[in-house]
């Protein structure tokens, strides 16, 4: 260590030392939260692409995404991308799980969720930044599937509007499952059992629309019309089935929007009460 | 600058912090020792906001843990316990994340990690990940970390493990030349440590402040009864138990 006396000149401990009063806010601006957020969103991307998780969940994700997808399209000859948003549902609900299984897991068992928490920033900037950090790598994903479209459009006329709302239909699809995902991991300790608790959230929300499950479920408790019940409350099918359609319909804009703030707003929640 | 008030924490049945009051001024240098467990590292914790007392006030440039955490976060600069770091981080990232999370920017962002690099002596190691550094350049980089923002209150909590002999004697000689205008409060396991760098030794067994005495005091004591100040020191521990008010004139009376 260097006995180098400190030189910043603004400095506010070599202010205090001058016999200057400092102040110190315990507000922050909306710029100051959304800085947080963004500094918060760096470094966890930096994590992501600089550990190689981005590169391997990538590859995995393009290369099983995009030949499921190839084998449907040479044995239907559509011009039609549906059958690829309609895989997805079903392969989001175990990649995304694996992207947010470490987010808070692994600071907890790192523990360097304190050196994270006692920065001046709120718990929902974290949440926000690790949030946004995930729905980057997952939008990196979705970057592979652009090869489709060109593929499409050299081939015949794609009906491109519908291609659109499918897409925003995947990025509600992932916004709500990563908040899911990320909310799990911060009650958790362990990213195993972050990743099977937010896998087995996802498919309960996924298979909640599926035929055969709500005809299971009415059957099982005919009184209750269970099936019918979550499927017309919980289920992500009705709603991002709307976006496969073509369609962008409000309601499903808010049942993606308002869940995934809801998660985000009780991951946050969880956060705070730790430090009880 | 730093204020603790019949601070206590509580684990369900377990007291890990009972009735602790002492307070630091700027230009202090205040040494907390005590062993294992003892709650050094917990009364740490709620003073950085990370963990909040069962009940008492603990106040942080003026500003209360409980209603301005935020105001407090950017008063401290804080070492964790085990200085936990993201080690896939290259140090040099690492620094700047630490300076950009407390709104460091621009020009003064790079001044300020160039004075820590330079203080800490991480030069070499500013390219490498956290991963690839020894546990004594780990230590530096996190009292760099804490020490980014320039802030005006400083928690260490045992800032020389992993150091070895040359570095301990130039950490010495650092926190000395931080100490005007700032408060420092430090956790050690070693009494020859505290004695040598501090103004103040506070010393916790069991949760409970047993002692809180002036080092000159401390020494002076060991000459006047030929006792090594050590001596003293553990004197003091051994009076564990006895209430922290009267236990600093019972360590000053060991010492006379």
């Amino acid at each position: 260590m260097s006995t180098t006396e400190a030189t910043s000149a603004a400095a506010p401990a070599a202010r205090a030392a001058a016999g200057e009063a400092v102040t110190v806010s315990n507000r922050l601006s909306p710029r100051e939260f959304l800085s947080g957020v963004r500094v918060v969103a760096g470094r966890e991307l930096g994590a992501y692409f600089g550990s190689g998780i981005a590169v391997v969940y990538t590859v995995a994700f393009v290369v099983l995404s995009n030949s499921i997808f190839m084998n449907e399209f040479f044995l239907s000859g559509r011009i039609d991308m549906r059958p690829y948003f309609e895989l997805m549902p079903l392969l989001l609900a175990v990649f995304l799980p694996a992207v947010t299984m470490r987010t808070w897991a692994e600071e907890r068992k790192g523990r360097t969720i304190e050196l994270l928490l006692t920065l001046p920033i709120v718990p929902l900037q974290a949440t926000l930044g690790k949030f946004l950090a995930a729905l980057g790598l997952y939008l990196f994903f979705l970057l592979g599937s652009v090869p489709i479209v060109i593929m499409l459009a050299a081939l015949g006329q794609p009906d491109f509007g519908q291609i659109a709302a499918g897409y925003l239909g995947l990025i509600g699809l992932g916004m709500l499952l990563l908040s899911a995902g990320t909310f799990l991991s911060a009650l958790s300790g362990d990213q195993i059992i972050a990743f099977v608790t937010s896998a087995l959230l996802a498919f309960a929300l996924v298979l909640a629309g599926n035929d055969r499950v709500v005809a299971v479920l009415d059957g099982l408790f005919p009184a209750l019309g269970l099936g019918t019940f979550l499927l017309e409350t919980v289920s992500i099918a009705p709603h991002y089935g709307a976006f496969v359609a073509g369609a962008v319909p409000l309601s499903a804009v808010a049942y993606f929007g308002l869940g995934s703030a809801a998660f985000l707003w009780i991951n946050a929640l969880v956060l705070e009460r730790n430090r009880a | 600058m730093i204020a603790v008030e019949h601070v206590t924490k509580r684990y369900g049945a377990h007291t890990a912090v009972a009735d602790v009051s002492f307070s630091i001024a700027a230009g202090e240098v205040v040494g907390f020792l005590g062993p294992n467990g003892a709650g050094k590292s917990t009364l740490l914790k709620m003073m950085s906001t990370w963990l909040l007392p069962s009940e008492g006030r603990i106040a942080i440039g003026g500003h209360d843990t409980l209603r301005a955490p935020l105001a407090v976060r950017r008063s401290l600069g804080y070492l964790t316990e085990h200085n936990a770091l993201w080690d896939g981080m290259r140090v040099d990232r690492f620094l700047r994340f630490m300076g950009r999370a407390r709104g460091l920017t621009g020009e003064h962002l790079e001044r300020r990690t160039e004075w820590v690099v330079q203080a800490c002596t991480l030069g070499e190691v500013l390219r490498k990940r956290l991963q690839e550094c020894s546990k004594g350049f780990r230590q530096r980089i996190g009292v760099a970390a804490a020490l980014i923002h320039d802030p005006r209150v400083i928690l260490l909590d045992e800032p020389t493990h992993g150091l070895d002999p040359l570095q301990v004697v130039a950490f010495r000689e650092f926190i000395r030349s931080l100490s005007p205008g700032r408060a420092i409060l430090f956790s050690s396991h070693v009494v020859s440590e505290v004695l040598s760098i501090s103004d103040r030794v506070l010393v916790i067994q069991q949760g409970r402040l047993i002692a809180d005495t002036p080092v000159p005091e401390i020494k002076a004591g060991a000459r006047a009864s030929g006792q090594e100040v050590e001596q003293v020191v553990l004197d003091i521990v051994r009076r564990a138990g006895t209430p922290a008010g009267s236990a600093a004139p019972a360590a000053a009376g060991a010492a006379s």
